[in-house]
């Protein structure tokens, strides 16, 4: 299936594999890429070392082109920017802010660079500065998000740019992924269908929330903090939104979910854990290898698109 | 250039015009998010001909600021 994405990117199909904190590690990354999408490795809050690490240990497993996603907000952001030129790695996305003060680095270097966008002037802006492509991510999916549905914003941001968009937010099957292309993608970038593949090292709890999960059980906390993240509904977000709606101070809410990704996915804590996941963990049913979830995207997508007829 | 760039600031942020003055802070007195502020300055830089670099929009802090700014550029 080639599109502009899998030609900018050097890889068989349009699918990347989101750069999710804690989650996206390099077995998930490595296997994505082995089945010919684009595994990221999700940089998070994790110090140079660990990525570093993760970097090497994803080319030990194959040769195919990944990617690092960058946490603009990390302590660590300027130290991992220059590890991905250290260590040769092809392709950065990038989350949390403007990517700006790195780009003539990074494109010195030749690497392919994709700001994750929730806003038409941030994608503007970023083609203006060099992206080869855009990530037009909607509030449909999990973790941080911004305010604009993946429906709306991604065709207001091909309208915008001429570089490549990809769409994310709310695609876990072939349905979405046609969509995406009738919105004005080339390519599309998906979390929580991931998630929950074999290859994925999550704790079993976490895949069992994300596959018991119904089309209702996410909530978005932190709305009134500026920083609203999508998480599946436990006793976790149920404080916290009470908490919220009373007025709570940051400082106090910000307690509740301190190393609360952390206690999901490593420990299985999925009462009081903070266990990321978009709304179409509705839709995530079962655990499928990369490979498994890949072919089946592609050849879903080609059929409906090819074949459908919608109207009689 | 304030009352032009009242009207930008009005635009991008969704507030009336009236309600703005040059020492109106973006954040703490309009109410604005990282978005609405990326997008006033995407309009301000097509409105002036100018760019303005990431690491100045720290320092751009009221309207006032803004109005300054541009001045300083457009000499």
């Amino acid at each position: 299936m080639q599109t502009s994405i899998t030609k900018l990117l050097g890889i068989e199909y349009p699918v990347i594999q989101g750069g999710m904190a804690w989650v996206a590690e390099y077995h998930l990354a490595a296997a994505v890429s082995k089945a010919g999408g684009l595994g990221l490795i999700g940089a998070a809050s994790a110090p140079g070392d660990w990525v570093r690490e993760q970097i090497r240990e994803v080319k030990k497993h194959t040769n195919k082109p990944f990617g690092v996603n960058i946490m603009l907000m990390s302590p660590y952001a300027d130290e991992v920017a220059q590890i991905l030129v250290e260590e040769e790695v092809p392709v950065v996305t990038t989350g949390a802010g403007n990517p700006e003060k790195y780009i003539a680095m990074w494109k010195e270097a030749g690497i392919k660079i994709i700001p994750v966008v929730a806003s038409v002037a941030l994608a503007k802006r970023m083609e203006r500065c060099g992206a080869d492509a855009v990530v037009a991510e909607g509030c449909e999916a999990g973790g941080h998000i911004g305010e604009n549905t993946t429906m709306c914003l991604v065709p207001q941001v091909a309208d915008a740019v001429t570089i490549p968009v990809i769409a994310a937010g709310g695609i876990a099957d072939a349905r979405g992924m046609a969509a995406a292309f009738m919105l004005g993608a080339q390519g599309m970038q998906l979390g929580t269908l991931f998630v929950v593949a074999k290859e994925s090292m999550v704790h079993e709890n976490y895949k069992k929330s994300i596959i018991k999960a119904k089309d209702i059980d996410t909530k978005v906390t932190g709305r009134s903090t500026g920083h609203p993240v999508r998480a599946i509904r436990n006793q976790m977000t149920r404080e916290y939104l009470k908490k919220e709606q009373e007025g709570v101070s940051f400082e106090e809410l910000e307690l509740l979910t301190l190393g609360g990704l952390r206690k999901a996915v490593v420990e299985g804590d999925v009462k009081t854990g903070s266990v990321m996941s978009g709304q179409i963990a509705g839709l995530v049913k079962e655990e499928l290898t990369c490979r498994e979830i890949i072919q089946k995207l592609i050849k879903e997508t080609d059929a409906l698109i090819k074949g459908a007829e919608f109207y009689e | 250039m304030l009352e032009k760039v009242k009207e930008i600031v009005a635009d991008s942020l969704g507030v009336e015009v009236d309600t703005i003055t040059a020492e109106s802070s973006f954040q703490k007195d309009l109410g604005a998010d990282s978005l609405d502020l990326m997008d006033m300055v995407m309009a301000l830089e097509d409105e002036y001909a100018v760019e303005i670099p990431t690491d100045d929009l720290g320092a751009l802090v009221t309207v006032g600021d803004v109005v300054k700014y541009i001045e300083k550029i457009e000499k």
